[in-house]
């Protein structure tokens, strides 16, 4: 079956983000992982527990990061934005896809933040905020610069094209 | 409305000519805790006079009444408010830690008067009021005379529409009004009570039968809930009513506590129909709304509701009111197809959107039946989402995104390719409403007020 967001998809260019979002988050998974490695050697360590306990834990917790590893290498190639001349569509997502389109006249908002992570590596997430909770406008693993250069214009076309509540 | 105590209120201009709240504010504050008190003394009696003796004891609360008493007459002596050169609301507080707030009364989003239980022992009322923005952008002022706090909201409301203060209180039209009886009568058909209702009934019957009494406690939690919930909506929606007045729908209601709320039709995002299997038969439906700059954070669907119950013919008449121009009948639905039964077999024969030149349609629910409607010109943003199981099945959904509120507009399991036009489609509906909407908010420039702004 055709992904319903062919249709956008085919006309517009869509921007992908840094591939360097992929090591940010796979650092991140690391870090995680020696927490749960460090759990899991307590449970190997402990007499009390039965050593396959301790073995099976430890295989799913080592299955479980080879599959978020090669998932998070998707996720960041999912990623995509596309700035048309009234809307910013941004799609995200392997499983659960999905597709933003947020016209420039309700942004109400765009925030510019970066992790410590995310400046060591110079990604930069960029999130949009309407007046809707629900809108859900955030772009990942952008170049700092890139960031920057996003956020004014879109600060200057919300501006431009502003409309109240 | 009020159970006549009346009270003298002396000093209440101070020395700059501004206007103090009433003296007997501290009197209500402390009639208001006097339950707990009372549950308190009673409870730890024994420990309390154990560990102090009698005398020191009746030493001790004596003491904190006087403390709390002139704490309360300070706090009071430093309230007060006035109307500012600019014609906006400004009140003063704080003893130590002097606060001013100034609120802009262009920005009103809505001003209640409230009556509490102790409040109306002595024909008194708390008037709050709500401005546009963040979360600290309400003023309460308690207590004012009720007819003091009516005049209050007036002028408060003359001053927001620009007139000036003396033009009276604006002429009201009741337009809805939900008999106690009906009221009762829906909350014991919601679906939920209803289900629970009949639950109860099953375990009672259940106990009696095999004589075994373990389902007792059980029916007491199945069937005290609903009876809880039933009382508590009762009491806060009793005597239900819908005026019309120029500022907006005022509605009133409560039966303990009476409050007063102003809906000004320009800001309503959007708003639902709600049908519980059980009003079918009465043609009886529920209206919520979303409105701009209503936090509903802590007391959820409060300030958010049109009707708690109505029939049809009334309920288009109220919704015509906030949703000027809009006809709901006039719509063609656009259904999910046929194969949405395998991602939602009980509701796919309900799920469609509709749409006309001012108004997005969704709706969904098969047991209780819910059709949510936003305006174009309101829309925030457009999603389009795509589960594994609806890919499967070449089905998407679109969520038409409005301000924070009950009402959720998504049209769910549509055919993938009619699901992407129609996101596609009402972002550009979207658009052009905007463009020719010179309703409300700071319509900058930008905005073309086009002769042909109907087309």
């Amino acid at each position: 079956m055709a992904s319903p967001h062919a249709a956008f998809t085919s006309s517009d260019t869509w921007n992908s983000v840094s591939p360097r979002l992929i090591s940010a988050r796979r650092i991140t998974l690391g870090l995680t992982f020696i927490l749960v490695a460090a759990g899991v050697a307590v449970l190997l360590i402990l007499p009390e527990v039965p050593r396959a306990v301790g073995w099976s834990v430890a295989g799913v917790a080592v299955i479980a990061f080879a599959w978020l590893w090669w998932l998070i290498g998707r996720r960041v190639r999912s990623y995509g934005y596309a700035e048309r001349d009234d809307d910013l569509l941004v799609r995200s997502g392997i499983l659960v896809r999905r597709l933003v389109i947020v016209p420039y006249g309700r942004m109400q908002l765009v925030d510019v933040t970066a992790g410590p992570i995310d400046r060591m590596l110079g990604v930069t997430t960029v999130q949009l905020h309407t007046a809707a909770a629900t809108t859900d406008a955030t772009i990942p693993g952008l170049e700092p610069m890139i960031a920057a250069a996003l956020r004014d214009r879109l600060a200057r076309r919300g501006e431009m094209r502003g409309a109240g509540l | 409305m009020a159970l006549g105590i009346r009270v003298p209120g002396p000093g209440r201009i101070d020395q700059h000519g501004h206007t103090r709240v009433h003296p007997v504010t501290p009197l209500i504050h402390a009639v208001s805790t006097i339950p707990v008190i009372i549950v308190t003394l009673i409870a730890l009696s024994g420990p309390l006079v154990s560990a102090f003796g009698d005398w020191p004891l009746v030493g001790i609360i004596a003491a904190t009444l006087v403390g709390c008493s002139a704490v309360a007459a300070l706090s009071w002596r430093h309230r007060s408010y006035w109307f500012d050169e600019d014609g906006d609301f400004r009140m003063d507080s704080g003893i130590l830690r002097r606060q001013q707030r100034r609120l802009q009364l262009s920005r009103l989003q809505s001003i209640d008067v409230v009556q509490p239980l102790a409040a109306r022992l002595f024909s008194m009322a708390a008037v709050t009021l709500e401005v546009a923005g963040g979360s600290d952008s309400r003023v309460q002022l308690r207590y004012l005379p009720l007819v003091e706090a009516r005049e209050l909201r007036i002028a408060v409301l003359a001053r927001a529409g620009g007139l000036d203060h003396a033009a009276g209180e604006a002429p009201e039209d009741v337009i809805a009004f939900v008999p106690p009886g009906q009221l009762a009568l829906s909350l014991l058909l919601r679906t939920s009570t209803a289900g629970l209702v009949v639950l109860t009934a099953l375990t009672l019957f259940g106990t009696v039968f095999t004589e075994g009494w373990g389902g007792i406690p059980l029916a007491i939690v199945t069937g005290g809930v609903p009876a809880f919930l039933i009382a508590t909506e009762f009491m806060k929606y009793f005597n239900f009513t819908v005026a019309e007045s120029p500022d907006g729908l005022r509605l009133r209601f409560g039966l303990v506590q009476t409050q007063t709320r102003t809906v000004p039709a320009g800001r309503v995002q959007a708003v639902s129909l709600v049908e519980p299997l059980l009003w079918r038969r009465q043609g009886w439906v529920r209206v919520q709304l979303n409105v701009a700059g209503v936090d509903t954070g802590n007391d959820k669907g409060e300030e958010t509701i049109l009707t708690p119950v109505s029939d049809r013919v009334t309920a288009a008449r109220l919704i015509e009111r906030v949703l000027p121009g809009v006809d709901l009948d006039d719509l063609i639905w656009c259904m999910a197809p046929p194969r949405a039964r395998w991602r939602s077999p009980v509701q796919w024969g309900q799920l469609a959107v509709a749409w006309t030149d001012v108004v997005f349609a969704a709706r969904a629910g098969r047991i209780t039946r819910h059709r949510a409607y936003i305006l174009h010109a309101r829309t925030q943003s457009v999603r389009l989402t795509n589960g594994p199981w609806e890919r499967a099945l070449g089905l998407a959904s679109v969520h038409v995104d409005s301000t924070k509120g009950p009402v959720r507009i998504s049209g769910l399991r549509l055919d993938s390719e009619f699901a992407a036009q129609v996101a596609q489609e009402q972002a550009d509906r979207a658009r052009t409403a905007r463009a020719r909407d010179t309703g409300v908010g700071p319509a900058g420039p930008q905005v073309p007020d086009s002769p042909h702004g109907n087309d």
